[in-house]
């Protein structure tokens, strides 16, 4: 998941007024910190205080700034987390969104705060920048389910309109550009239109934000108008703006973007959105707004879960030093997470963040004591068996890639356009050297043998695996069966030599077989048989076919089989 | 070195040397010819052995004689066959005296095959022997004197055609004549060649005689270099001496029957899985998406099922489910959790996507299936599954990649458990003594732990991820009883152990590496 860049001089700042004030902070100590929010120091240069973080959590968006990040653990330090009182919905909006009918058609949602006081820096204007990129590529699927917008509030007359528009109609100056051009214009020339432009494929009518001045604000999820949407170090007035096509994603990045400008100072004014029709949070929606439900929690439950008996004050404290908001009940707690989350899908997260938040080291490991008996799959068996004999009669073993060509597989082998040449194959090929699974072994063992004429000879190679065979009788279109091939290399390799391996093979393994003359294009006429079980084919062995040979550019006779031995035991 | 030891290493070759030479009392210097035909050697043969035995010290060079040899040149070898040009120009003079004819200088040197120089010289020769002369106008006579040259030449082109001869074995009247008729410097047209020929004679050394004694003493034992069937057959190998080898040379090569390194890596593995009481589970290569990723709960809009992680297969595109059921269950639980107690992603479900066939990305889909398959509980499994990722190849990044992985299912299932089967892992499959858990995520578990440890050899290392299966994963393919999900990352630990760098090389084609690449395990 995502990997973000935070100033260590920031991330302190933003610990302020917690036991973790100390400076500086040692980059240990940043470690330890980070397994609270399941991240991964990855850098650290000391010249410039820059800290390389992966945050592995895909359901925790909010995790993914220096901002959640220092919240996480000021929580934990201080063991409760402050309210915002512009969540508590007692904080009246001054300003007015209004959506235009018809919205809903293309990019129906919008949630808006303003932000006042906190002047910005340039460390945190970054991190604005950083938080609006990640949210809106990962969480947002590349702008599509959600965007973000940051504006200077000063110059924006409300009401602000959240309405239609044809793109070759609508003209303002982009981010990134020097002079006014159409909406239309920036689909085709801008590398924001260019990039995102496919979430607006087929739309007649496009989406903008117009203040009450009949200035444009920003073509959601494209780009902002340069003049109003270029926030500076400096500004102390922000609008922030989320547009998406899920209302509870929107309110959520939009509560995201609150608490973290919040977290550094600034005083949020709730907006109200007034849509033209109700939505699953009525017509008039202020935002940012709470969306959290509780959950009750029976205590055995995360005792159960996780092996330890707690008692109801441990698991309250727990998820206090967590960031939840509780309230013990009997036997059981109520919980509600704290509104920048929504990814409490089933207690099992509740009990995974009990766990975090004392620390993994806190739970003493115990041994799973149920018996249980080991063993191996009944092929795995015949293919180990079958493994050590071939190593018995000299041959080195071999590990090849599954995925290959058809040009291997099939055209080297002269099979192509034969019942023998079909394979599975892929659909979005990125090259033709992996482009589809092996039907069966003897390329893989050629490929090895077309790299090492200037190994030593005599050469006795093998490879027992798996191969992909298509069936349209079978559910998924191929069946995957076990194969061991061999071959031998040398100046006088001859069909007898590799007879005699197979002969031997089929003894110890305990299996009768005869061999039936094939007209197989791999190998010489006359020199080629089919492996036979109860007059089942199960492989093929013979001398391979000179133009075989050539096409490979191997310059030295080659003699092999390829049996199945997934048939052999009647696996197939 | 020990004269015992020189002994028991004599070849064959150069015991028969050392006998020849000892056999003579009292002790006499042989020539090479005279000890190669009293030894029973090649010429080659022999001059093998003495060269050994001169740098062993046994014998010694007594003396170098130089003996002047005769052989024919080309020239004298054409004389031979035809004849001389004395001869020629006798025979020619005798004839023409015969006839009446006359006969000049110019006549002669006409001839076919006469050069001037030969004319004159041998001209020269008869008339200093009266057998010619030299009358007005350059006309030549004979006076019916005979050449003692001419008459003795025939004799001697005979004498040593064929062979060569020493000199010394000629009267002194011929040895002149040889000189005469011999090639010199300035002179390489003549018929006969003196060279000196060396001939050297050998006896034992001090060091030799004793080496003989010993021999003697030993009886007459046959030195043989192998052993044989006859010679155990008949017992016969009790009058043998066994030849000794030289043993610090380096061996020749051979080839040799193995199990791919890395195969052997993973065998290791499997035999420690199933000694912790793991039974392998077996999967297919190519999965719908149902059971590569919807079954364990990762929405089908998560990044991880994207064109560009995941491959797709082309023929057929989607899978003919005959039982949908299962496939609805899970959409349910997608869509609203069902009835695991989740509420689910809280999107529309695709059963159509659920089908859509792929290469499979993940090891974990190997356990969906033995989860949906009535597993055993308390149960452990593990697989080592082949797996697909569309990612570019570099020297981190594979194709095409073994995972290790599996589940533990049982009523003592929880947190400490998972904990403690972590750290059996790194014991028994790292050999580590310290490991730390790390909280982690995974789409289908929660909790989910990292596991590192500090390997022997490599230090702290991430070995492998694993967590409580999510209820929405086990419930709706039927299992109620917790489970652990967990995958070791082994390749890192392999690769170390391989002496190798890049990843790529697991599946080398490079024959001469695999053949010699060997696995510190």
């Amino acid at each position: 998941m995502p990997t973000i860049s935070i100033f260590k001089d920031d991330f302190e700042s933003l610990l302020k007024g917690t036991r973790a004030t100390n400076r500086p902070v040692s980059i240990e100590q940043v470690e330890e910190w980070l397994m609270l929010v399941k991240g991964e120091l990855k850098g650290h240069n000391p010249e410039t205080g820059e800290l390389r973080v992966e945050l592995q959590d895909s359901n925790r968006p909010d995790l993914w700034c220096c901002e959640g990040i220092a919240r996480q653990i000021r929580i934990k330090q201080q063991g409760k987390s402050t309210p915002y009182p512009f969540l508590t919905g007692k904080v009246k909006p001054k300003a007015k969104v209004i959506v235009k009918p018809g919205m809903e058609q293309v990019r129906p949602y919008v949630a808006a705060c303003a932000a006042r006081g906190y002047q910005v820096t340039s460390q945190g204007l970054a991190q604005l920048i950083q938080t609006q990129e990640k949210l809106a590529e990962i969480f947002g699927h590349k702008r599509k389910t959600v965007s973000i917008g940051i504006y200077q509030l000063p110059k924006i007359t409300f009401p602000v309109t959240y309405e239609l528009v044809k793109p070759g109609e609508t003209r303002f100056t982009p981010l990134g550009m020097e002079t006014v051009m159409t909406l239309a214009e920036m689909l085709m020339v801008h590398p924001k239109g260019v990039e995102y432009g496919g979430i607006l494929a087929g739309a007649s009518l496009v989406p903008i934000l117009r203040d009450a001045a009949n200035q444009t604000l920003s073509f959601p999820p494209i780009i902002n108008s340069r003049e109003v949407g270029e926030v500076q170090v400096g500004d102390d007035q922000l609008f922030v703006e989320v547009t998406g096509t899920d209302l509870p994603m929107v309110v959520l990045t939009l509560n995201i973007f609150a608490t973290n400008l919040a977290d550094r100072g600034a005083t949020i004014e709730p907006i109200l959105v007034e849509y033209s029709k109700r939505t699953s949070l009525g017509k008039r929606v202020t935002t940012p707004q709470d969306l959290r439900r509780s959950k009750t929690i029976p205590i055995p439950t995360i005792e159960q879960a996780l092996g330890q008996e707690l008692g109801i004050k441990v698991v309250k404290k727990a998820l206090e030093d967590y960031g939840y908001e509780v309230s013990a009940g009997k036997g059981s707690v109520r919980v509600k997470l704290p509104p920048y989350r929504q990814d409490l899908m089933h207690t099992m997260d509740v009990v995974e963040d009990v766990a975090m938040s004392r620390g993994y080291a806190e739970f003493t490991p115990v041994m799973p004591a149920q018996f249980t008996v080991g063993g191996l799959s009944r092929i795995e068996q015949v293919s180990d068996r079958a493994r050590e004999l071939m190593v018995g009669l000299g041959f080195q073993e071999i590990i090849s890639n599954i995925l290959g060509s058809p040009e291997q597989y099939s055209g080297h082998m002269r099979i192509d356009e034969t019942e023998w040449g079909q394979a599975v194959t892929v659909d979005n090929v990125m090259t033709l050297s992996f482009s589809c699974l092996r039907q069966w072994m003897l390329p893989s063992l050629l490929r090895i043998e077309a790299a090492s004429s200037r190994a030593f000879y005599p050469h006795r190679l093998f490879e027992a695996g798996d191969v992909a065979i298509p069936d349209p009788t079978h559910e998924v279109g191929s069946r995957t069966e076990t194969v061991l091939g061999a071959v031998i290399a040398h100046a006088s390799a001859h069909f007898s030599e590799i007879h005699s391996c197979l002969d031997t093979l089929f003894y110890h393994l305990g299996k009768e077989y005869r061999l039936e003359p094939v007209l197989h294009p791999s190998f010489l006429e006359g020199r080629a048989g089919r492996i036979l079980i109860e007059d089942k084919p199960i492989g093929i062995i013979g001398e391979v076919h000179p133009e075989v040979l050539e096409r490979w550019q191997i310059a030295m006779p080659v003699v092999a089989f390829d049996l199945n031995l997934s048939q052999l035991i009647g696996q197939g | 070195m020990e004269i015992s030891n020189i002994i028991d290493s004599l070849h064959p070759l150069e015991i028969k040397v050392l006998m020849t030479l000892g056999a003579r009392q009292p002790a006499v210097a042989l020539k090479s010819e005279e000890l190669a035909v009293a030894a029973e050697l090649e010429p080659s043969q022999l001059s093998m052995a003495v060269e050994w035995l001169l740098a062993k010290a046994l014998i010694e060079i007594q003396a170098e004689i130089v003996t002047p040899v005769v052989s024919l040149t080309r020239i004298g070898e054409e004389y031979y066959q035809t004849a001389a040009p004395i001869e020629r120009i006798l025979a020619a003079a005798r004839d023409a005296a015969g006839t009446g004819k006359r006969l000049t200088i110019g006549d002669l040197q006409a001839q076919p095959g006469l050069e001037s120089s030969d004319v004159s010289k041998a001209v020269g020769r008869l008339k200093k022997e009266g057998v010619l002369l030299i009358i007005q106008g350059g006309c030549i006579e004979t006076t019916g004197r005979s050449s003692p040259t001419t008459e003795a030449l025939r004799p001697l082109l005979e004498e040593v055609h064929g062979s060569s001869r020493e000199l010394t074995s000629f009267s002194p009247e011929r040895q002149q004549l040889i000189e005469d008729y011999s090639v010199k410097r300035g002179n390489a047209k003549e018929p006969f060649r003196v060279d000196e020929r060396v001939t050297r004679s050998f006896v034992l050394s001090p060091s030799g005689t004793s080496a003989v004694e010993q021999l003697m003493n030993q009886g007459l034992v046959e030195e043989v270099s192998q052993l044989s069937p006859e010679l155990l057959k008949d017992g016969s190998w009790r009058q043998k001496r066994f030849r000794k080898y030289t043993i610090s040379l380096r061996a020749p090569r051979v080839g040799t029957g193995k199990k791919h390194p890395y195969r052997e890596f993973l065998d290791i593995v499997k035999a420690k899985l199933v000694s912790m009481g793991f039974q392998e589970m077996r999967g297919a290569l190519v999965e719908t998406e149902f059971w590569n990723m919807d079954a364990l709960f990762m929405p089908q809009f998560h990044p991880a099922r994207d064109i560009h992680d995941v491959y797709f297969v082309k023929q057929p595109t989607h899978a003919a489910v005959a039982d949908e059921s299962i496939l609805s269950k899970v959409g349910k639980v997608h869509e609203n959790g069902g009835k695991t107690g989740s509420s689910g992603w809280g999107y529309a479900f695709d059963l159509q996507r659920a089908k859509r066939l792929v290469l499979r990305s993940q090891g974990t889909a190997v356990s969906a299936h033995t989860l949906a398959a009535s597993p055993n509980i308390p149960g452990k499994y593990f697989s080592i599954a082949r797996c697909f990722r569309y990612d570019q190849v570099d020297a981190t990044h594979a194709t095409d990649f073994f995972q290790v992985e599996g589940i533990v299912l049982g009523e003592d299932i929880n947190f400490r458990t998972l904990l403690g089967l972590l750290n059996l892992f790194a014991h028994e499959v790292a050999q580590a003594k310290e490991v730390k858990f790390l909280p982690a995520y995974f789409p289908f578990t929660e909790p989910s732990v990292e596991l590192h440890v500090r390997h022997p050899r490599l230090g702290w290392m991430e070995l492998g991820g694993a967590g409580l299966f999510r209820p929405e994963v086990t419930v709706s393919l039927g299992v109620t009883a917790p489970v652990i999900a967990w995958g070791l990352g082994l390749d890192r630990m392999a690769m170390v152990a391989l002496g190798i760098h890049d990843i790529r090389e697991l599946f080398t084609d490079n024959l001469e590496l695999i053949r010699t690449t060997r696995g510190l395990f």
